[in-house]
């Protein structure tokens, strides 16, 4: 007697699609599980088994194959337990024949029979929708985050019995709260979840380093704050969590997915705000940029995909952590080979990255490091990297009749004209952002206004820019003109841009 | 390697010179060595002919401690091996630096009593000895106004005629050697390491300058690797060279410090620019002005303790700034300050400061560096 079950796992932040099957024929009393399960799969038959016996049904006492399909691809978690109890029951036939067909199945049993919540429900759903399932049974707990992926009916499952009842019709299918809350123990505290109560108000003076926010914020640039210990570079760009412009339906189902396949609370709403992360400067390697041992994790830049990445004390990181940053800074994805597989996370991050000058941290001011130390201490942070920054501020205390400039509203508002005018620009192009703009296609998207052309030749032999800093600084004016609703690129523009790349630290 | 820089039709070495530059650069030579083998061994000539002949290992092993002494056995026997003198001397040929000897004429260094015995040099310029000279040293965390300082003076010196003596490090002593330079003056740089070999690597293209148009000088034979307490030691050479030493910029421990105790010693000028109190890359001069030292306020004060005289003063050509310019000029009080500072104080507009800041920088008025906004 065989029953097949649709179920999926995830694949690094993707669904795959897994076909769960069940045979069960007479000989020995035995349960094997085939087809690539991981520790947590395979040991999930002890579950699925007091699952079953607790509901009230019966545990055939006969030789039980669970099969998982495809073959070739490593499945991971516990989310395909309730698939495989269904399966037994439909091979154990107790379940009507044809109630399965067309809907998949997601969930964790606990010993008493009841359905519990699996990461990464959205991804999932959505790989299932996409591979033609028009029905998808999920925990309760997840029901709310499976709807949002919209073209697929979702039924929601509380126990592995009263499930049953609903697929034979017995029994009605359970609502669901579409704004479940999230427990408490799920609540971590993240750096964002004060962005109600910071404001850019607080920030007294600086106006170059607001601007370099701002900017940063308007046209996607990375932007490195350096200055010396409690000048308020780190208050500054934390606040940039609050001036980030909206995102875009499809950006918010994206992101929402990749927290969610991260095991990140998601609590069935999409996420409204770009993420906003900030690791602490031991993270490591794997940490930062995803991998690790056993199932490869997506990193801190694959979270904040579409979002932020704030990295305090860059200089405190370890080197070989900040130059894993480089390559998916330039590819704005993350590849992670593997045997056999190799993933590739999406990381479209931007990067604020506060720094002190020097070891001591007080910069030229009464500083008593040496040229050695200073060398050493800016050797660590490689020049590759200082060059991806299209925005380099020196960060010094206020002065002291400085009074508190806009708030982040004020800000916001402004930011996000400056993204929607970038959106239109660039409707036909694979970006959305000033600071995304290819190279090549720089001096026909990015022309200069009439009164530039000098104001950037002079730039460019003044400062002796090489090609790839004249092209930073010329798409850092755009923003600087899309912020002032500017068509064109004035000399102006030119200058702000110029000076907000020092050569620092 | 860099090539030798030996000037078509000069004559070979004499056999004193080939003498003194092959002992120079035995293997493990020190001052102190050095002494001693040319006052045992009665000159040059005499020394390496008497090498083999015990010299080597009586010198050697004259001061030498318990523990030294099976080193020191290994060494003299180099020494006293002739093929050593004949790969040195192979090198001397195709080098072909000038040689000086202590109490020979043309020794620039008159009689002090720690002088190196033998100065080996390269360069195209052999006549920077024969003109008054004057060494700029300071520190390598130089600001840049220090540096500035120092280049300015490097030219005025260049201009008067007066070789510029410096150490060819980072900071202070680069800036006076490019700006002796620069103004087509006679340079002498004198180096701690051989004079094959370029520390800090990255003055590669300023070595090969001064190797054309000046002097780079050495008491170390060829191959010596730059070394911590070596530099202390030449900077007794630089001291010993100069008439006036000039400290731009310094810290309070730093191998400027020293160059002026030495030439103190030797019974030299020293002068030293003034500086912030704030400014911990002047705490050194400032120190030096508190002893005693004389005040540079101007160039020229140093061209005045020569008795002579700026025979092209460069007039400061820079338009005065004018009304927002001037205001963040003055906002900066004469110190490094960041924009938001300087928007600060002016109380101008962001980007009223930043026309202005251009407008400093392309009149030269300001300078940006490390992300802060540098008056000149």
């Amino acid at each position: 007697m065989l029953a097949a079950v649709r179920s999926a796992t995830l694949i690094g932040v993707d669904g795959q699609p897994v076909t769960v099957e069940v045979h069960v024929s007479s000989g020995l009393p035995m349960y094997q599980v085939v087809g690539l399960p991981d520790a947590a799969v395979r040991e999930s038959r002890e579950r699925v088994r007091a699952a079953v016996l607790s509901s009230g049904f019966e545990w055939p006492q006969r030789r039980i194959t669970v099969n998982l399909a495809p073959g070739g691809v490593r499945k991971s978690g516990s989310g395909l337990e309730l698939a495989v109890a269904l399966g037994v029951l439909g091979a154990n036939d107790a379940l009507p024949a044809g109630v399965l067909d067309g809907v998949a199945v997601l969930g964790e049993l606990g010993l008493d029979g009841s359905v519990r919540p699996v990461p990464g429900t959205l991804a999932l759903v959505d790989a299932l929708a996409r591979a033609g399932v028009g029905c998808v049974v999920v925990p309760i707990a997840n029901a709310a985050e499976a709807d949002l992926v919209g073209d697929v009916r979702v039924r929601a499952a509380r126990t592995l019995g009263e499930l049953q009842a609903c697929l034979k019709g017995e029994d009605p299918w359970p609502d669901w709260d579409p704004n479940p809350p999230v427990a408490r123990c799920d609540r971590v505290p993240a750096v964002g979840d004060d962005d109600d109560i910071v404001d850019l108000a607080d920030v007294r003076g600086l106006p170059f380093a607001r601007d370099a926010l701002e900017v940063a914020a308007a046209g996607g640039h990375h932007v490195l704050f350096c200055g010396p210990p409690g000048t308020g570079k780190t208050m500054l760009a934390r606040r940039l969590a609050t001036i980030l412009p909206p995102m875009a339906h499809a950006e918010a189902l994206e992101v929402t997915r990749i927290h969610s396949a991260a095991g990140e609370p998601v609590a069935g709403r999409l996420l409204d705000r770009r993420p906003f992360r900030a690791p602490h400067h031991t993270a490591s390697t794997a940490a930062l940029v995803g991998g690790g041992s056993g199932r490869a994790r997506p990193g801190e830049i694959t979270l904040a995909h579409r979002g932020a990445l704030f990295l305090d004390e860059l200089g405190e990181f370890a080197p070989t952590a900040l130059d894993a940053l480089r390559q998916p800074l330039e590819e704005r994805a993350v590849r992670i080979s593997r045997q056999p597989v190799s993933l590739t996370f999406p990381a479209a991050f931007q990067l604020v990255a506060c720094s002190n000058p020097c070891p001591c941290g007080s910069g030229a001011d009464g500083c008593r490091c040496t040229e050695a130390q200073r060398e050493r201490y800016r050797r660590r942070l490689s020049a590759p990297l200082l060059d991806r920054f299209d925005l380099r501020v020196r960060v010094d205390a206020p002065e002291p009749d400085d009074v508190a400039g806009e708030s982040s509203a004020v800000v916001a508002a402004r930011v996000a004209a400056a993204h929607a005018r970038q959106g239109a620009r660039y409707a036909d192009w694979p970006w959305s952002q000033n600071a995304h703009v290819a190279a090549g296609a720089v001096a026909r998207l990015l022309p200069l206004g009439h009164d530039a052309d000098d104001a950037w030749r002079a730039l460019i032999t003044e400062r002796n820019l090489t090609g790839r800093g004249a092209t930073r600084i010329r798409r850092v004016a755009r923003t600087l003109a899309d912020l002032d609703d500017s068509a064109g690129i004035t000399a102006d523009h030119l200058d702000r841009a110029s000076l907000l790349r020092s050569d620092i630290p | 390697m860099s090539g030798p820089a030996s000037a078509p039709g000069r004559l070979p070495l004499d056999p004193v010179e080939l003498a003194a530059a092959t002992l120079a650069c035995l293997p493990d030579m020190s001052p102190k060595r050095l002494h001693a083998l040319l006052v045992r061994g009665g000159g040059p000539v005499g020394a390496l002919q008497a090498l083999g002949r015990g010299l080597a290992s009586a010198v050697l092993c004259d001061d030498a401690t318990e523990r030294d002494q099976l080193a020191n056995v290994t060494l003299a026997r180099t020494w006293q091996d002739p093929s050593t003198a004949e790969r040195i001397q192979q090198m001397l040929a195709r080098r072909h630096p000038h040689v000086y000897i202590a109490g020979r004429a043309g020794y620039p260094i008159d009689d002090l009593p720690d002088r190196p015995a033998v100065l080996l040099a390269e360069g195209g310029r052999a006549d920077a000895l024969h003109q008054r000279r004057v060494a700029v040293v300071g520190t390598r965390a130089a600001t840049p106004q220090g540096l500035d300082d120092a280049r300015e003076l490097g030219a005025v010196l260049a201009r008067a005629g007066v070789t510029v003596v410096s150490g060819l490090a980072i900071g202070i002593d680069a800036a006076a050697h490019e700006g002796a330079l620069d103004a087509g003056g006679a340079v002498v740089g004198v180096v701690a390491t051989g004079l094959d070999v370029v520390y800090p690597r990255r003055h590669r293209p300023l070595f090969e300058r001064v190797r054309h148009a000046g002097m780079l000088m050495s008491e170390v034979g060829y191959g010596v690797q730059p070394r911590r307490y070596a530099f202390p030691v030449r900077n007794r050479i630089i001291a010993g060279l100069a008439e006036v030493v000039v400290v731009v910029e310094a810290t309070l421990k730093g191998g400027a410090r020293i160059t002026a105790e030495r030439a103190l010693e030797y019974g030299r000028t020293v002068m030293a620019y003034p500086g912030s109190r704030r400014n911990p890359s002047a705490a050194g001069t400032n120190a030096l002005l508190y002893d005693g030292a004389g005040v540079v306020l101007e160039p020229a004060d140093v061209l005045l303790q020569l008795g002579l005289e700026d025979p092209a003063p460069r007039l400061d050509l820079r338009t005065p700034p004018a009304g927002d310019a001037r205001a963040v000029l003055q906002a900066c009080h004469g110190e490094p300050a960041t924009l938001d500072q300087l928007a600060s104080r002016s109380r101008l507009s962001p980007s009223a400061v930043v026309a202005a800041v251009r407008a400093l920088e392309r009149d030269r008025w300001l300078e940006r560096s490390r992300g802060l906004c540098w008056p000149k």
